[in-house]
Order: C-alpha cells, then structure tokens, then sequence
C-alpha cells in the first residue's frame, strides 16, 4: 500500500475537483439546482412571515368574542352568522358548477375563527390558534421527507451526478480527462467527490437555511427550551446529516447510471419509481433503495403531507426503520459498492461521441 | 468577383401553399419518431384502453352479454360523465408520458445542432416552426385522446338511443375542449423545455420534473402555509380541475375552474414567451 | 511480438464498432521522427490515433508505445501529447485555463503548471488570446490551443490529428518547422492529413489507409519503387532531347517518352528505376548536357493515387 502514489492520487484529485467545483457551483446551466434548494427556505420563510403578520392581524382585527363563537352551529344560513358575529375581517367564494363555496374569517384577539359555507349554508367551522413550534417540526419533518429528500435532492442528484460523465459525453469535451495521465479510477473518485461537495454544500445548507426560518418564529426561550429540554439539537444535527448521506446514495447511484446508459433519463425514471414503490416492497427488496436508508434516520416520523397529488400518492411510503449505525453503514457500502462498478465501467470506457 | 448570373437558377417550381407548409414537419417527424420501437409499442399499448372502453360500453349497453356469463351488475355501473372523465384522465396521463417521451426530441436537436438557421432561410417562419413541432404532439396526442373520446361517445350514442346523445352532447365537447387544452399546455411545456435545454435527455427530465416538482411543491406549500394557493403550482391538478368541470363531475381539486384556467393561460403565456426568445434564425455565441 | 522500446507498435490490431469496421488487421512499428496518416475519409486515421491514445480499445490485438499500453493512461500521457479533431472543450475555458488545468491533471503545483501552459501557449503565438473564451475563438485559435495543450508538457510522443486544418500559412509554416524541431530531436509526431503536398514535405514516412486496412508504409520513395505496375516518371531537362529518347528506346524497361513542347526536356517512364538510371549516367558520359533529373512521381499524391485510387484522391 506504501508503495502507491497516494500523493499523486491526491493532487490529481485536487486538480479534478478545482475544474469540477467551479463547473457545479457557477455554472449557468447549474442553476435550477440553488432553486430547487432554495425552493423550500422560500416557503419556510414566507410561512413565518405570513404567521407574524396574521398573529397581528388576528390582535388588529379582533371583532368577536369566544363566546359569539361557541353560538355558531353547522346548517345555520348566512344571513343568521352575519347577524350573531358581524361583517367578518376576510372573506372567499368559489363558485362551482353545482354550488357556491364561502369562508368568512373573523378574530377574537386570540385567535382566527373560520365559518366555511355552501349554498348559504355553514357547513364546517375552525378556529385557528396559530401554530406550534412541534408542529411546524412535524410539517418540517414532512416537507423534508417527502418533498426535499424524494424531489429536491433526487432531482438535483440527477442533475449533478450524471452530468459527470454523460453530460461531458454529450459535450464532446470528455476527452480533455481520458487524454490526461491519470487512472481511469482516480477520476471516478475525483468526480464523485466534486459532485457530492457540491451537492453536500448545496442542499445542507438549504436545510440549515430552513431550520433556521421555522426557528425565526419564535422567541429565544422556546427555540431554547425545543433544543435543548426536547432533543431538538439531536434532531437538527440528524436532518443535516442525513442531507449529505443522501447526496452520496443518490450520487452514487447516478454517477453509475451515467456511466453506464446513454440515456440516463429511463435509469432515472425507473429510480424514481422504485424509490416511490419502496413502501410495497418486501423487506429483503425494501433494502436495495436508498429512501429505506434515509428514511430510517429521519427523527421525526412524518405523515404524508396532507391531500397529496396524484403522482405524489405514488411515492407515499413510510419504510420499517433502520437502527442508524446500519441505515449509515448500508447507504456507505451501497455508495463503494457502485463507486467500484462506476470504476470499473470507466477503465472500460470510449469515446466515441459520433453515437451519443 | 465573379457573379455568374446565367448559371444560377432560383427554384421556379410550384410552392407548398403557405398554409399547409408547417406539416412538412410532421411529415418527417414521424418517420423518424417510429423508428423507436420502443415508442411504437408504447404508442400501440395507448389504444388498448380504447379498445377496452369500447368493449365495457358495449357490455354495459348489452346487460343481456353479460347475463350470459353469470355477470350481474344491476344499476351500479353506467356509461355517464363520471366515464368519460375516467377516460380522459388515463389517456391524459398517458398523453403526458407520451410528451415527455417524444416532446423533447422535437427542438433540441435543432437547437444543437445549428438546424434553425436552416429552416429560416427558407420561406418557412419561425411560427411555422413551432406550429409544424406542436402539430406532430397535436396530431399523436388527438389519437389517443378526444378522437377515440367522440368515438365512443358516439357508440354510446348509437347503443343508448340519440336521446341520450341530445341529453348527453355536453360530454362530447368536454372530451374535444378538455383534450385540446391538455394537449397544448403540454406541447408547449415540452417544446419550451426543450428548446432552453439543447441536452435532450435533461429536455425530458424538465418535463418530468415540471410536472413532479411542481405537484410536491405545491403540496408543501398547501402543507405549510395551510393555503390551498400551492395547487396553482401542480398543472396535472390544475386539468384534472377543468375536465371535473367540463365534464359536471362533483369532485373538489382544491382550485376553481377559473384559477385552472387562468394559471394555464399564464403558463402558456410563459411558455410562448420562452419560445419567441429561443426559436431564432441566430445564435449569439459569448466569447 | 518483439518489444521495441522507442517505437509505435500496432501488433494485429482491429477495431469494430459493432458491425462497423474501424481499422482491421493492422501491423505497424512507427519508428521516430515525422509519420504521416493518410487516407479518404473513413478510412480509419482518426480511429488508429483514438487506439494508440486509449480514448477506443482494440477489438483484437496489442499496441505499445514505446513500450507502455494504452490502457494505461497514468503512465502513457506523461510522454505522450495528442491533439484531437473534436473540436469541442470544457464549458467556459479559457485559453490559458484549458492548457494549466490539463498540466494541473499531471498532478504538480501551481507555479510549475503556470510557467509551463505560458510556455506553450507563447511557442503557439496565442498569448494574447490565453485569457479569452475558447467559446469566442477562431477555428485556427482552436487549432493552436489544441497544440498548445498537447505540446504543454514537453512530450516524446505527439499524436495530431489534421493538425494544419484551419492555420493561414504563415502559422502553418511555423507550425510545420515546429514539428521537424521535434523530430530531429528523436521524438515521435505523428500526423494526420488530407493535404497531399504537405505531407509529402514535411513526412519521414508515411501510412497510407484506405476502408480501415494499411494499404501502405514506410518512405515514399521506397513506398513509391515498390508500385511495379505504374512505371515511373522522370523529368529530364537535357541538350539533344531527341537523340536521349532514340537511347532509351532502345532499352525494353523504357515504355514511354515524351517530348517537352520547347525542346529543352523530356519525360520518361521506365520499369526499372536502377537500370533507367545507370542508363542516364551512360548518356551523360556520352557528351549530353544534362541540367534537371527530376522524380515526377515518386511523392505522397501519386503513391496515393495508384494505391488508393484516382477517385478517392479527387474526394
């Protein structure tokens, strides 16, 4: 082992890396990554926004009191709320081909009351007492299982890793690699390594940014008392550590498909979908995804987020949890295990762009 | 330098009339799009619910067939709106994988390999490009949506009596309109997506992920700002909202029928805009 | 196959992509010095380089340089340099950035890569250029930096492909003196080329290919004296022109003369090149003023034109 040329191997990687970094982080065509990244801090944000501008509006507008509210029953007509509760501070109609929809919101000081009517009639009260900083974890907790880690890192994964090697194909520029005096192996791992710095950098600190958003709602003391009394510091370090996990198994799985089809777009659909099957799956399958992996280290067992699109029910799936020292281990071995085959596939690798 | 005017003749010949130029592109489209045999089976599977739809109408129509086979099914099924919009909803999303498929292929070679100034210099404009690239979605999209959609319409017609057609001809024009809408915001989506990505492959993963993305982000928007605006982000909703009011189903989307629309319009909008700013006979090249 | 140490060698090797043939069969030991690729297109220049460089691998066969494989990249690019046709580069390089980032890949420092990359880039007259978009690059720049990058490391061994395609002629002649500069110094460059007169000037030999197959190699000359089937040529500018063509009618190996239209010359075409020329010695000897001898078919083009064929010489 002594005797091979480790720190050969390291600068080439260095140099690999250096050209690499600056093609992930700046170039243009990267760009639909920070967005996919920034897609959630943007929604975080506007929600703690958007709960501090309503926890004023609801003080600014108060027009009822909890007893008015406790007055108002299911079949009343419209006629007989404005008449116990007053002209409320919003209101929205949907018309519908067969009938009229209408949510009247009013306050008390203390919280939003909701009267949902139909056809004039009230059919569903609620009142709204501002969230919780447990539930925004537990819709964090969705928002980042089944948004960021099935879509945002995925797709991003997709973008990064397989651009590696088809994408420089499709360019015609993979040569300037295959013509330098480096093994085929070396920069395999070069290239992982970019992508998945890239990647790591990208999308934890998205979720920093996040954490860092549902936190901003509220005072010191109970941001303090979560963290700390409620294991809220355990929970924080494991969703930024599980980001970078899922970089290396998505990355390794799409480095390798990159190296392997020309079309790296079926590969990717098939992941897509075998990902999203992952809650039907026998247990012994269930183990050769990479979802199975991460969703055993999530802290927070989320629920799908609420009414769920057509194509999302797809890949609702909740998978039977890991102890975490193997959920890591196997998303480790899976990633050396595809990295050795990626290895493998690129010694053997031509260029021949007249085919791509 | 040397002009030799006698030697060159410009083409003298009859012209396709302007009308019809932009199908010159299909034409051509088709025969190479076919010569995947992984999308002719795929395409030919498309017809199966057709035949199929057909076959249950004819069954449901005849209840004395299914009799004949011990099949007993009473009132509990019939052949109304809730049908139809059934239909449209599966041939709808295989419409969709069939644009995801085929869509990209459309531009971004063009695009790649410098073809554009090529077609302009010629008497073909640039809304005859897109026109010509849209109509081979349109004309493969239309073949599996409304026209197979009037088709069985009008064997229910014939089977049910023309009454029923007279009480019913609200369906076939939900089927025409709620098809046509989908097969252009599609088209549109997939012609835009692939003429900013040259990379065809990364074209087709756009379309997906337009779709993916939006309908997951538009679910975690409803989830964390307790709003149903994020529905306005997931277009396959969006549609499904105006074939349910097409169609007179009952069923609540999260979006009106006027929210489905308008979102749709803006993103067509968007999307002719993407469109003019890409299809040129020029590229600018930054060095 | 016998290891040659400072030689190219191709030892029955093809290359099939698919049912396609690429080159077939090809035994080859390129010596140093200036050897040229010649051939129509397709007719497996580009794949030859593309297996002596490992970007394609052999179907069947071996190939070393100078002793080293090319499945062995780590080992074969420290000497070796190959500028290729594909005429495309990393997204955003500039000039400069192209040239040090492949010298970074060679796993040494910074100040060492810098000195070199403006090394090469000056010895291809691109300094001004170096900080610019390779994007916004004229085909000749791209030509340049692409020989730029190759020669960047000092190489022993330079592989181009149609290197001179899109230089003007000044650059083309310092090009040209650029690469005899490496030959004498007993380094391999090997080249590509459609022009025929050039590769006649500037080739120590040459390997003609034609449908994949080495139809022919080595010097022209001796290439040339080994066409029996086309008689050779020679120009003769001499005194008495019709009595030199009554002498060399007499000899059964001359099967053509023809007369300059000034009288000052003549042209003649013999099977036997080494008895025609003891024969012109004779005559010399016998009082006739002999100014020019002169081969007139003994370069690249006709050799290439009777091995290869008139039509594929016009394409």
């Amino acid at each position: 082992m002594n005797q091979l040329p480790w720190r050969l191997w390291a600068a080439q990687v260095a140099a690999v890396m250096r050209l690499e970094l600056k093609k992930s982080f700046f170039a243009r065509r990267g760009l639909w990554i920070y967005i996919l990244a920034a897609m959630p801090v943007v929604l975080f944000t506007a929600h703690t926004i958007s709960e501090r501008a309503d926890v004023e509006a609801v003080r600014a507008r108060a027009s009822i009191t909890p007893q008015q509210r406790e007055e108002i029953r299911e079949g009343m007509s419209r006629d007989e709320v404005l008449a116990k509760l007053g002209k409320p501070f919003s209101s929205e109609t949907r018309r519908r081909r067969n009938n009229v929809r209408e949510t009247l919101w009013y306050s008390d000081g203390q919280a939003q009351f909701q009267v949902i009517l139909r056809d004039d009639k009230v059919v569903q009260t609620g009142v709204n007492q501002g969230g919780s900083l447990g539930e925004d974890w537990q819709v964090f907790a969705a928002v980042y299982q089944y948004f960021f880690l099935r879509f945002a890192i995925f797709f991003g994964c997709v973008g990064v890793f397989m651009n590696l090697f088809r994408g420089e194909m499709l360019d015609k520029s993979l040569h300037f690699y295959l013509l330098a005096p480096i093994r085929r192996e070396v920069l395999v791992v070069a290239k992982y390594l970019s992508g998945l710095v890239a990647t790591t950098v990208i999308f934890t600190a998205s979720v920093a940014l996040q954490l860092t958003a549902v936190f901003a709602l509220y005072d010191s003391n109970t941001v303090d008392q979560f963290l700390k009394a409620a294991g809220g510091w355990q929970q924080v370090w494991a969703y930024l550590g599980i980001t970078p996990l899922a970089c290396l198994g998505y990355g390794s799985v799409f480095l390798f498909a990159g190296l392997l089809f020309k079309n790296p777009l079926i590969p990717a659909s098939l992941m897509l979908m075998w990902e999203g099957v992952n809650w039907f799956l026998p247990a012994l399958l269930k183990k050769f995804s990479v979802i199975f992996y991460l969703q055993s280290l999530c802290p927070v067992p989320a629920n799908p987020m609420g009414d769920i699109a057509a194509p999302l029910r797809l890949l609702a799936s909740t998978a039977a949890p890991t102890p975490a020292p193997l959920a890591i281990l196997g998303l480790l071995g899976l990633a050396a295990a595809l990295l050795a085959l990626s290895a493998m596939r690129a010694r053997k690798l031509e260029i021949n762009y007249s085919t791509e | 330098m040397a002009v030799y005017k006698k030697s060159y003749k410009g083409f003298s010949g009859a012209l396709t009339p302007a009308w019809s130029r932009f199908l010159v592109l299909p034409r051509y489209s088709f025969a190479r799009l076919f010569q995947s045999k992984f999308l002719f089976i795929f395409y030919a599977l498309c017809f199966f619910p057709v035949v199929g739809g057909a076959g249950f109408i004819y069954a449901v129509n005849n209840l004395g067939f299914l009799q004949s086979f011990g099949i007993n099914i009473g009132d509990a099924v019939k052949i109304n709106n809730n049908y139809f919009l059934a239909f449209l909803q599966f041939q709808g999303a295989l419409c969709y994988l069939l644009t995801a498929l085929v869509g990209p292929s459309l531009v971004a070679p063009d695009l790649a390999n410098g073809a554009l100034p090529l077609y302009f210099c010629r008497p073909f404009n640039r809304v005859e490009y897109v026109g010509g690239k849209m109509s081979v979605l349109f004309i493969l999209l239309s073949a599996i949506t409304w026209i197979p959609g009037v088709l069985l319409f009008l064997i229910q017609s014939s089977l049910a009596g023309w009454t029923w057609m007279a009480d019913h001809w609200w369906i076939a024009t939900g089927l025409v309109l709620g098809s046509v809408a989908w097969i252009l915001i599609l088209s549109l989506i997939a012609l835009a997506c692939s003429a900013w990505v040259r990379w065809r492959i990364a074209a087709g993963a756009l379309v997906l992920g337009v779709f993916f993305l939006g309908s997951a982000f538009g679910s975690a928007i409803n989830g964390v700002l307790k709003t149903e605006f994020g529905t306005r982000f997931d277009l396959a909703r969006l549609m499904a909202v105006i074939w349910g009011d097409l169609l007179r189903s009952d069923t609540d989307l999260g979006a009106s029928a006027w929210d489905a629309w308008s979102t749709l319009l803006a993103v067509s909008i968007l999307c002719v805009w993407l469109l003019d700013k890409k299809i040129r006979a020029y590229e600018v090249v930054k060095g | 196959m016998t290891p040659v140490p400072d030689s190219i060698v191709f030892d029955n090797v093809s290359k099939f992509y698919g049912e396609v043939l690429g080159v077939n069969r090809v035994t080859l030991t390129i010596p140093p010095g200036i050897t040229s690729l010649v051939g129509p297109n397709g007719s497996g220049k580009t794949t030859l380089m593309n297996l002596m460089t490992g970007l394609v691998q052999p179907s069947r066969g071996d190939i070393r340089i100078r002793g080293v494989k090319p499945s062995e990249p780590e080992k074969l690019f420290r000497f070796l340099g190959y500028a290729t046709q594909f005429d495309s580069f990393p997204k955003g390089a500039t000039g400069f950035g192209f040239v040090y980032g492949s010298l970074r890949l060679l796993g040494g420092g910074h100040a060492d890569a810098e000195k070199l990359a403006w090394q090469a880039i000056e010895q291809v007259n691109l300094v001004e250029a170096a900080k610019r978009k390779i994007a916004g690059y004229s085909k000749g720049m791209r030509q340049r930096i692409r020989l730029a990058q190759a020669i960047a490391h000092d190489p022993q061994v330079l592989v181009l492909d149609e290197p001179l395609n899109g230089l003007d002629p000044l650059v083309r002649a310092e090009t040209i003196a650029m690469f005899r500069m490496f030959a004498n110094q007993g380094r391999h460059v090997i080249v590509s080329s459609h022009i025929l007169h050039e590769v006649d000037m500037i080739s120590d030999q040459v390997i003609l290919l034609s449908n994949g197959y080495v139809v022919a190699e080595g010097q022209i000359r001796g290439v040339r004296s080994e066409i029996e089937e086309h008689p050779m040529q020679v120009l003769i500018r001499c005194s008495r022109p019709s009595e030199v063509a009554r002498r060399f009618f007499e000899h059964e190996h001359v099967v053509e003369v023809k007369l300059h239209s000034d009288r000052g010359g003549l042209l003649v075409k013999t099977r036997d090149a080494d008895r025609f020329y003891r024969l012109l010695n004779q005559v010399a000897m016998e009082g006739v003023d002999i100014d020019t001898v002169a081969p007139a078919d003994d370069d690249v083009n006709s050799v290439y034109t009777y091995l290869i064929g008139a039509e594929e010489a016009t394409k």
